[in-house]
């Protein structure tokens, strides 16, 4: 019985499928990102350029209406253009990432918004940044698969350069010049998944799919080669969950997804076996 | 091979040193010195083209790219990050053309050099500073880099660990290769056949290990 639960809605609606395996492939890449974002301590990079690439989007939207390729590319320019010119910024000044980062992002996003106000049309801002799942057109489906392979792909092969970087750059720009094309190639996909998924299940959900997964798997292991398919694992499992749930509950199902990872992420941080909360010894000294 | 020609370095717009020309020979061994904030630490990431110089230039003449290697110092790493000590001391292997065997064999007896079989399987978290410190110089040892950077590799190694480290100096230097190591342990460098490298506001001076030890009071800021 609750095997049919569990696949009927699939079984029985295209767009439910269509949702599935875009939101799961999406998943697959989204969570390793997420792995490595946390570990090159930028885990709050991905929420400021899924605000920043609102722009891009806005004007896409405004020239060509609503087209996936129109949207995809508006949105990397603007996520890439805000990403390298945080970098650019850091490199020239010394102000730090992050900081860079937070001064660009309220710009980009502002000026989305205004584009969207003159652009005189209605595309709700709303459904821009927390998306419809349900909305998973074909296009937009091949196109989160497309993303998902390219991006597992570029993982595997800059595995070894993007590990080292992120423990220590130094070493690695010493003996290499991987280093700074490895950041590139990783922030450009950390955008492209960004792009895909907030068509899909909106900007500020899916940066919800890269990043709960990934903190809440730091919870049960040490090892980043079991990490990055746990984080995927996860995300993959929540989407199909949040998916059913939103099926039967009728609710929104991008909030459905990131929730069901939420909780995940709670029971992790107490029952994770990797410094979880049940597991820490309470301080022995009292003062 | 490294040649500096008037080479000026610094975190700000402004130049720690005069202009500072330099020849180190390969299979030469330099220790720089000084004084807390004298630019040590800059002036290798400036040679390891980590920094760019504020002005003149640097030539690290070495067979080929990848023939540098910088060993920084351990506060730098992240010591949650998830990867077990075998995992850190193989990233030597970087463009290493040996084959996998090969790869097996030498690091399971640099493992073995550095006393480091027990700890392997171990995450970063686990390790002493002194073991991390040694798993770091076991990193550096796998790579076939000319050039060898080493910013304060003495940092929490006890005696035995120094041994290794020593031990390690030496057979690079017969190799060939051409070193370059901060390091505030005046003494303790001048059991050693090597240069000193003093970095000083007023000018840099260069000149063996022990001359500086028999005029440490005057220069009063080394070490």
């Amino acid at each position: 019985m609750t095997p049919d639960l569990l696949w009927a809605p699939f079984g029985e609606f295209a767009f439910m499928r269509r949702a599935l395996f875009g939101g799961v492939a999406l998943a697959c890449s989204a969570g390793p990102l997420g792995v490595f974002l946390i570990l090159r301590r930028m885990s709050l990079m991905g929420d400021a350029i899924a605000h920043g690439i609102l722009p891009g989007a806005a004007l896409a939207f405004w020239l060509f209406g609503v087209s996936l390729p129109a949207l995809t590319a508006g949105g990397l320019v603007a996520g890439l253009g805000m990403a390298g010119a945080a970098a650019w910024v850091t490199r020239r000044t010394g102000l730090r990432e992050d900081a860079s980062l937070a001064a660009l992002y309220p710009i980009s996003l502002a000026g989305g918004v205004l584009l969207l106000g003159l652009a005189g049309r209605k595309l709700d801002l709303l459904h821009l940044l927390f998306g419809s799942a349900l909305a998973v057109d074909t296009a937009t489906l091949y196109g989160m698969l497309g993303t998902s392979v390219f991006s597992l792909v570029v993982l595997a092969l800059s595995y070894r350069a993007l590990a080292l970087d992120s423990l220590d750059p130094l070493f690695l720009r010493s003996i290499s010049r991987f280093g700074p094309l490895a950041h590139a190639a990783f922030l450009t996909l950390v955008v492209l998944n960004l792009v895909i998924g907030f068509q899909a299940i909106g900007a500020l959900m899916v940066v919800g799919l890269m990043m709960l997964p990934a903190a809440a798997a730091r919870f049960w292991s040490r090892r980043l080669l079991v990490l990055l398919p746990l984080a995927a694992l996860v995300g993959a499992v929540c989407v199909w969950l949040g998916l059913v749930l939103s099926f039967y509950a009728s609710l929104p199902s991008g909030p459905c997804i990131v929730l069901l990872a939420g909780v995940f992420y709670l029971f992790s941080l107490v029952a994770g076996p990797v410094n979880g909360l049940l597991r820490s010894t309470p301080f022995p000294i009292n003062v | 091979m490294i040649e500096c020609h008037g080479l000026q370095w610094g975190a700000g717009r402004h130049p720690l040193t005069p202009p500072l020309d330099l020849q180190l020979a390969a299979g030469s061994l330099t220790a720089v010195v000084g004084s807390n904030g004298s630019g040590k630490s800059s002036l290798l990431k400036v040679l390891a083209g980590l920094d760019r110089p504020l002005a003149g230039r640097v030539d690290v003449r070495v067979p080929r790219m990848g023939g540098v290697a910088y060993l920084p110092q351990q506060q730098h790493l992240d010591r949650q990050f998830p990867i077990r000590v075998v995992e850190l001391v193989s990233a030597g292997f970087w463009r290493s053309r040996l084959g996998r065997d090969e790869r097996r064999a030498w690091l399971h007896q640099t493992l073995a050099d550095w006393g480091l079989l027990d700890p392997q399987t171990q995450g970063l978290h686990a390790l002493s500073g002194g073991e991390l410190q040694r798993a770091l110089l076991a990193r550096l040892s796998l790579t076939d880099a000319q050039v060898l950077l080493l910013d304060e590799p003495e940092a929490a190694l006890d005696d035995v660990g120094l041994g290794l480290l020593w031990q390690h100096i030496e057979r690079w230097q017969r190799e060939g290769r051409t070193l370059v190591l901060v390091s505030h342990n005046l003494v303790g460098l001048t059991h050693h056949h090597c240069d000193g490298l003093l970095i000083a506001r007023s000018g840099c001076i260069k000149a063996p290990i022990r001359q500086f030890m028999a005029e440490r009071q005057r220069l009063g800021q080394v070490a």
